[in-house]
């Protein structure tokens, strides 16, 4: 699910970027330093939207670096066990298949695809129901709903199922 | 019916319903008793009407959904956690002790597998290979199908190769490779094209390579440009469990289907069975110096292996033997007793069947000789080892001409054959021809 929040930040400045453009400085660097990082409670940020304020600056003792706490308004995205989510299937085989939905790893073992579905290998492995009416192959999309979710400095990894109800392939690759 | 009352878990789960929306009412209907003191009567009649009004439901919604609920109830309860992915079970998600099972990071960073559910993965891939004919096969990369040399580890004498380089557009019909970005040149070995080609139709091939990761993804790149061969089946050295050693514990396929291809015999210890060691390919200089021969390597002598006669070729007959041995077996004997080493093993007997051989000096007299690599290799081959002459030996391996069993040799027309005859014919799966390892009065080999 995606988030507006506001949140904070202690930068810390060389004074060689100090001057007309300070401002500008500190703002390129906070992006550089948040954007596409993850926390365990707010999730992925994706994108820094606004600046809500910039604090005092603090010189550090020892060092000549400044301190100055941001608030600023950023997009976050952060998985829910729960959450019904549609992803696209990136590495299909006999373990179960793997779909990305942005930065978010998701694996669906084969215990938790319906038990009409096969694996077949070969060339393009995919997940096919015995008439062949639905395929799961690198590149379909499909609706999983997350039963676990884990998220680390870099990556968030999920654990998914197509098993229940209007869940599994949205789009065919192949028809499209 | 008796699930219903039995099952703990339903009736706290129950109890807390209607706790909770009896909470919910008291709290609304407080709101508004200030103004209705008198009502108090009456509101405790509705709590009443309203607890038995929602058990009522209860009990309807449980008909329903008690199964349901109870199963899965049972299944969290009773999950085997089969494997993990980044730390949380793959069936339930609950986090699960990070180190449990062994780690199958090749195919994704972060998957974990169980041993129940590896035993069961590979019944399961052994099934389907029975159904399609087709069994494992792993090969190594270094020195058994390319070779590989740092540049700056290359001598002025093969700068000719720079130029010569195939270009990086078609890979396909190219088998010297510079990789700029890797710093380093590689040269593929002759037949490795129609090797793989031909070995595809029979064995669902991996490799395994003692490389990091993204060496092993280069090398699979220009071995396999159309991406048919190997799919995820790339295992580094990141991959394996044990520091310096290979192991059949990451591959999903189980240990009586599959065959091994490597030029080093020391990292498969635990498999040796499994295992088809290879002549080692050396092309450039590095890499005869890495192994400590002083002699002149293919890339200094402008020459190459033979394309149909090498190393690799012998090794496909090998390996189109033992799977037509393993899948033209009589159809009532059961797939699940058939083991390819067994058929490995037969088929190296064969080879020098009904030869008897006595070796000459080439052992240290104290050391015991059955437990001498050549005495090993010679067994394998199907000979029968003797320590004394005797008029049914067929052969005598020596380094020196002049012994007395040489001499004997010579004079009752016996094969005289340098040791080299022994090991060519383990590398090359045939009798080697005796007439062309003589034994010579000089002693540099």
């Amino acid at each position: 699910m995606f988030f507006h929040i506001t949140l904070e930040r202690n930068m810390q400045l060389h004074p060689r970027h100090f001057g007309r453009n300070l401002r500008e400085n500190l703002i390129a660097k906070l992006m550089k330093d948040v954007e596409g990082t993850c926390s365990g409670r707010h999730g992925f940020v994706v994108a820094i939207t606004g600046i809500e304020n910039v604090g005092k600056g603090l010189i550090r003792d020892g060092t000549g670096f400044v301190t100055f706490p941001v608030k600023y308004r950023c997009v976050v995205f952060r998985p829910f066990k729960g959450q019904i989510l549609e992803a696209v299937v990136t590495m299909v085989n006999k373990m179960g298949f793997f779909a990305e939905a942005g930065p978010v790893q998701i694996f669906v073992s084969n215990h938790l695809i319906p038990d009409d579905m096969e694996f077949q290998s070969g060339d393009m492995p995919n997940y096919t129901t015995s008439d062949g009416s639905v395929k799961i192959q690198k590149d379909s999309e499909v609706r999983l709903k997350l039963i676990g979710t884990r998220v680390d400095a870099t990556e968030i990894f999920c654990i998914g199922t197509i098993k229940d109800d209007f869940l599994g392939v949205i789009n065919d690759p192949t028809t499209a | 019916m008796t699930i219903v009352s039995d099952s703990p878990v339903h009736s706290s789960s129950s109890d807390d319903f209607a706790s909770f929306l009896d909470a919910e009412l008291a709290t609304s209907t407080s709101d508004s008793s200030a103004d209705e003191e008198g009502d108090e009567e009456e509101n405790l009649e509705s709590k009443r009407v309203k607890r038995r009004k929602v058990e009522v439901l209860e009990i309807l919604e449980d008909v329903q959904d008690s199964t349901a609920r109870v199963e899965t109830s049972k299944e969290e309860a009773i999950c085997a956690h089969p494997g993990s992915f980044g730390g949380m079970c793959i069936i339930c998600g609950q986090r699960v002790a990070e180190e449990a099972g062994v780690a199958i990071a090749y195919i994704h960073k972060g998957l974990r597998l169980d041993s129940p559910e590896l035993v069961r993965l590979r019944n399961a891939d052994m099934k389907n290979k029975l159904n399609q004919k087709k069994l494992h096969l792993i090969l190594d990369l270094d020195h058994t199908l390319l070779n590989s040399t740092m540049l700056f580890h290359m001598t002025s004498e093969e700068d000719y190769l720079k130029s010569n380089a195939d270009s990086l557009q078609d890979i396909q019909n190219g088998s010297l490779f510079m990789l700029e970005h890797m710093r380093m040149m590689t040269k593929l070995r002759p037949y490795v094209r129609q090797f793989l080609k031909e070995a595809n139709e029979m064995f669902e091939m991996h490799i395994y390579t003692m490389g990091d990761k993204p060496y092993a993804r280069e090398m699979a790149k220009l071995l396999d440009p159309g991406d048919q061969y190997f799919n995820d089946r790339i295992i580094s050295r990141d991959d394996g469990t044990q520091k310096h050693q290979k192991g059949l514990d990451v591959v999903l396929a189980e240990e009586s289907a599959v065959l091994i291809l490597d030029d080093t015999e020391n990292a498969w210890t635990k498999h040796r069975e499994n295992l088809i060691l290879m002549e080692r390919y050396h092309f450039f200089a590095s890499s005869c110096q890495q192994f400590g021969f002083r002699c002149k390597s293919l890339s200094l002598l402008k020459s190459d292996e033979s394309d149909t006669d090498g190393a690799l070729a012998s090794v496909l007959r090998v390996l189109k033997r033992v799977h037509s041995m393993y899948f033209d077996e009589d159809p009532r004997d059961a797939p699940s007793n058939r083991d390819v080493r067994e058929f490995l093993k037969s088929v190296r007997k064969e080879i020098l069947q009904g030869c008897r051989i006595v070796f000459s000096r080439v052992f240290p007299t104290s050391f015991p000789p059955e437990s001498h690599q050549l005495w090993k290799m010679a067994e394998q081959l199907g000979a029968t080892c003797l320590v004394e002459v005797d008029s049914s030996v067929t052969h005598v391996v020596a380094n020196d001409p002049n012994t007395e069993k040489s001499k004997w040799a010579t004079n009752e027309t016996k094969y005289l054959v340098h040791p080299q005859w022994i090991e060519a014919t383990y590398y090359l799966w045939q009798r080697q021809v005796e007439d062309k390892y003589p034994v010579n009065q000089s002693k540099s080999q």
